[in-house]
């Protein structure tokens, strides 16, 4: 039998490798076939070609149109300015170093009483107020200066309300806004002018008005300033075009080819499922690649002429550097693949090119984010960003054009590690989408609300199935964010915060899981995964959750040290950790430690990871559910710290295939946690040994530190030794991987 | 050639649960002979021809094909068949031509004797006049043929064809039947599934007549004749279907009887 199964690995391990010319052969089909496909053709190379330089023709027409619109300004009441003043202006323009340099400024004068009907001096100011009023609303002109008649009296010109000019402007027009601007810097030109002048005849030596000067340089190279502008906005536009780019052809040559039933044509050829994946694959991303490049390079060529041309931003924008701009190409490799793999994996559900849309928008609106973060301004790549995938890629890109070449080489392990990872799971599950039956020929019935729930009860099984437990991750994260916007306070007693804490910890996390695995599954014990099969993993794992813990504090100061904590929410959690400071530690103990562990384990390591490690899920189960422990934790520092925890626990539900050890790990962790603090402050020997108190709160003692690692170590060791005994992984297997990979595992005894 | 012995399909399917498709069937064809599957629409007949296609993977049971295990290896077994489906579709992007020799190649032919054998094709199938023809733009039988010459280009030892008559006209379906008797006289083994009897009464040498993932009787037309006394086909075959169904309705009656 194992002699069989030893031959039937090797035979399908030969059998399942991809040969090279027959991905050839296939990628060379597909992309074939969308170049002859005119709509693809159209969107991938007429459109960029024709669209940029359409644009910016239409650009560059409006830019002239509002060049010729020169900025008009009126001042009423000229003859008012007498006596001491300077000149201000002399016929239609303003006296010559006043204006700035731009030459298109319409300036009309009038005398107080040129302006509107005349019916007697008294009325004249409200009749100059009414007709100003009504030129600069109805864009007559873009700015009026009013100068009232008292302003010619010396004397109630610096005091008098009255006597003060007023700038007529409306903030809803632009254009008024302009001219607001420039008369303002007339305006105050005109004065320090007048100033000057008025010390200069009381004998005070001038120079004493400006201490010193000040001129402001920027040292960035030319390169750099450019640069700066197009490094971002380049990358921006590419990825965008590389995943709308990935979108189409995915459509069309999986859930398209299954709706004209070439799909199984191509099935039953001698072609490998993994053959035509990665075939498939490699057409899309090469369209992808394509759109993108095509669309940033038309942009590109076309906007640095339309900027020329415009002389938009004072040579700032100017045209792009070029060269630099090739470190973009070597970062869409990997990023054009893995949209293609994600596209493919999700067209693959579809069966009709109209459904492949209807599913490829959520994928776009989950992917978009992770595009625009790096736009937001101050994000640089650190530690922290270059960890997050397709965001560290661009900021990496952008350090290289921007020619930081050492701070980028600095982080690019971290980047090429991340892409990889997420190109490596986005090629495996297309693989896996494309092995799946239930996927390639999904049954072609209606969907009836009525017929699912009653296929929800009828086939109820001993555990959730992927889809339940991907579903009840959801509820659970959608309602701990409900729950958040309900709290609005941090309470101040400890009964507040009792309930903070229970609400949900048991209404949105055990309430919504022990429902699903009552109504959905046939065995609350079975579904929830609460067994043991060996008794010794419930001690060690007590052991492994005390030698865990300075392992845990030392990672969760890593990381706000890379994601420091902001003041502002050290300070509103101040009540929160008051009050746990100084309630009775059993209580806290209860309600910080015994209450998550015992709901978050049930719901992450029990329901979930027991519906996500069916079908051969084994890792799935481990970083989903790690994944969504860590977002329920809801502050990112604390999510970053609980995702590895959750990697841990969920190994180790693996491998005992119970979530009691989870539980009592979580909750010894936790126990620590709350009462550390309590530890170091203790007299007890045993205490002070292992943790004492500084300044910056309590801290483990070195020599504990070095023991508990290596305790931890043995612990682990100890586990990763533990047969798998997970028999919700092994439930539905006929000839999987991991049965080739041992295969005594299958023959033992479940 | 082909042995099937107890295969058995079952569908995870939202209305109707666990959803037993094929029941434990069993039959075997030999070379040189054409073997009908004959049952109404939702007999299950694309299904096991699916499995024995390696497209779909059977839930339990074994089938072999040209003496490989349809699930140990199947693509030694897509190396020596032929599959050609109503679902089996052609390219609409690409010529006769090019989707005849495309498939050639995926079976690994050297261009040479690729280049031969498809000429040959063409010329059998009289499509020549059509061999540079994007597929959108042929007919329904123009497409038909297209298809058996992709099944037959690497020239396999066994041929399936899942209801291949389905929508085309008389005279195209005539000329299909006699190239598959061409085919059983080069001493290929043939399966053909259909759910028009005078079809099978025609072509086929040996007949399984399923209904409702089950076969109800197998054997050479003369042999169920005498076997159920009634020498009108088309009486034979509803007998059997409505036999089988009130036994069926029976049986449920039962169950549910025992279960109050
Ligand atoms: N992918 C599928 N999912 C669920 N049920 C299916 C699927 N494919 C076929 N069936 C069901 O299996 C039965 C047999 O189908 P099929 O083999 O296509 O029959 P036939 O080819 O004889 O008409 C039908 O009742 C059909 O509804
Ligand atoms: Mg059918």
């Amino acid at each position: 039998m194992s002699e069989r199964s030893e031959q039937l690995r090797e035979k399908a391990k030969r059998a399942g490798r991809p040969r090279l010319s027959v991905v050839w052969m296939i990628y060379a089909r597909e992309m074939m076939d969308q170049l002859r496909d005119r709509r693809t053709l159209f969107t991938i190379a007429v459109l960029p070609i024709l669209l940029y330089p359409l644009v910016g023709m239409l650009l560059m027409q409006i830019a002239q149109f509002t060049q010729q619109h020169p900025t008009s300004i009126c001042i009423v009441g000229t003859d008012h300015l007498i006596g001491d003043v300077p000149p201000l202006v002399k016929t239609e323009t303003f006296v010559d170093g006043l204006t700035d340099n731009d030459e298109r400024l319409e300036l009309l004068c009038y005398t107080w009483n040129g302006v509107g009907r005349h019916d007697g001096v008294l009325n004249q100011a409200k009749n100059v107020k009414e007709t100003t009023n009504n030129w600069v609303r109805d864009g007559i002109f873009d700015a009026v200066l009013v100068i009232p008649p008292k302003f010619a009296d010396p004397q109630a010109r610096s005091s008098d309300q009255e006597a003060s000019m007023q700038l007529l402007y409306n903030v809803a027009s632009d254009q008024s806004m302009v001219a607001r601007d420039r008369l303002t810097g007339i305006l105050s030109k005109w004065q320090s002018g007048w100033v000057r002048q008025r010390l200069e005849t009381t004998g005070i030596d001038i120079s004493l008005l400006a201490p010193f000067k000040l001129a402001d340089i920027d040292i960035a190279p030319e390169r750099t300033r450019e640069a700066a502008f197009w490094s971002k906005l380049l990358p921006f536009i590419m990825l965008v075009w590389a995943m709308t780019g990935a979108f189409y052809p995915a459509i069309d040559l999986v859930a398209g080819e299954k709706e004209r039933g070439t799909l199984e044509t191509l099935l039953c050829s001698p072609a490998l499922r993994s053959e035509i994946v990665w075939g498939k694959l490699g057409a899309v991303t090469t369209f992808s690649m394509m759109t993108a490049i095509l669309n940033a390079g038309s942009m590109l060529v076309t906007s640095s002429f339309v900027f020329k041309q415009m002389g938009v931003g004072g040579g700032q924008v100017g045209s792009p550097p070029m060269v630099p701009m090739l470190w973009l190409l070597v970062a869409l490799v990997p990023l054009s693949a893995l949209f293609s793999a994600l596209a493919l994996a999700v067209a693959a559900m579809a069966r009709s090119s109209k459904e492949g849309q209807y599913y490829l928008m959520p994928l776009m609106m989950v992917t978009l984010p992770l595009v625009l973060l790096p736009m937001l301004p101050g994000t640089t790549l650190t530690a922290g960003t270059s960890l997050i995938p397709v965001t560290g890629m661009f900021l990496m890109v952008r350090s290289l054009v921007e020619g930081q070449y050492a701070h980028a080489l600095m982080y690019l392990p971290i980047v090429a590690a991340v892409t990889a990872g997420c190109l490596w799971l986005a090629v495996t599950w297309a693989r896996r989408q494309f092995e799946d039956e239930a996927v390639l020929f999904g049954g072609g019935d209606q969907w009836e609300l009525s017929q699912w729930v009653r296929h929800l009860w009828r086939d109820r099984q001993r555990a959730a199935t992927p889809t339940q437990a991907f579903s009840c991750g959801a509820i659970i994260l959608v309602a701990l964010f409900f729950g958040k916007l309900v709290v609005t306070e941090m309470p101040t007693t400890f009964a507040g915060i009792a309930k903070l804490v229970m609400m949900p910890q048991i209404g949105m996390i055990l309430a919504p899981t022990l429902m699903m695995a009552t109504v959905l599954t046939t065995s609350l014990k079975h579904s929830l995964r609460i067994r043991l099969s060996n008794p010794l993993t419930l001690p060690i794992a007590v052991v492994f959750g005390i030698c865990l813990h300075p392992t845990y504090v030392m990672l969760a100061g890593l990381v706000s040290y890379a994601y420091p904590i902001s003041e502002q929410a050290t300070a509103a959690m101040k009540p929160f950790t008051d009050q746990i400071s100084s309630a009775p530690l059993m209580s806290v103990i209860f309600l910080m430690a015994v209450v998550p562990a015992i709901c978050e384990e049930l719901a992450f390591r029990g329901f979930i990871f027991g519906g996500l490690v069916r079908n051969r899920g084994k890792l799935r189960a481990i970083f989903v559910t790690a994944i969504m422990f860590g977002i329920s934790h809801g502050v990112l520092q604390q999510s970053i710290c609980a995702t590895f925890m959750g990697l841990l626990l969920g190994y180790l539900a693996l491998k005992t295939g119970s979530v009691l050890p989870g539980i009592l790990i979580h909750m010894t962790n936790n126990t620590l946690s709350v009462s550390l603090e309590r530890i170091a402050q203790s007299t007890h020997p045993a205490a002070q040994a292992l943790v004492s108190s500084t300044g910056g709160g309590p801290e483990y003692n070195l020599v504990w530190v070095i023991a508990s690692v290596a305790i931890a170590s043995m612990c682990l060791f100890y586990f990763i030794r533990l047969p798998s005994v997970d028999e919700d992984a092994k439930a539905d297997l006929v000839g999987n991987e991991e049965e080739f990979a041992d295969p005594t595992a299958a023959l033992s005894p479940a | 050639m082909i042995h099937v012995q107890h295969l058995t399909k079952t569908y995870d399917d939202l209305s109707r649960g666990k959803f037993v498709a094929v029941d434990r069937i069993s039959f075997s064809v030999q070379p040189g002979e054409i073997f009908g599957l004959l049952g109404p629409n939702g007999a299950g007949k694309t299904t096991v021809l699916r499995i024995l296609s390696t497209v779909l993977s059977s839930t339990s049971g074994i089938a072999t094909v040209a003496g490989f295990d349809v699930s140990a290896d199947p693509a030694e077994v897509r190396k020596r068949i032929g599959f050609v489906s109503n679902n089996t579709a052609i390219y609409d992007r690409m010529t006769a031509w090019e989707m005849v020799e495309y498939f050639g190649r995926l079976h690994g032919m050297p261009k040479k004797e690729l280049t031969d054998r498809v000429e040959t094709l063409f010329e059998q199938l009289r499509m020549n006049e059509f061999r540079d023809t994007p597929g959108a733009k042929m007919s329904t039988g123009m497409k038909q043929k297209v298809s058996i010459a992709r099944a037959m280009v690497h020239d396999p030892p066994v041929l399936i064809f899942d209801e291949a008559t389905l929508g085309l006209d008389v005279l195209v379906a005539r000329n299909l039947l006699s190239v598959i008797r061409d085919l059983r006289e080069s001493g290929k083994c043939l399966i053909f599934s259909t759910h028009i009897m005078s079809e099978v009464e025609r072509l086929c040498d040996r007949i399984a007549i399923m209904h409702r993932g089950k076969i109800l009787d197998s054997g050479t037309l003369s042999e169920l004749r005498s076997r159920h006394s009634e020498n009108d086909f088309e009486e034979l075959f509803f007998g059997l279907l409505s036999n089988h169904e009130s036994a069926e309705n029976n049986e449920l009656a039962h169950d549910v009887g025992a279960g109050i």
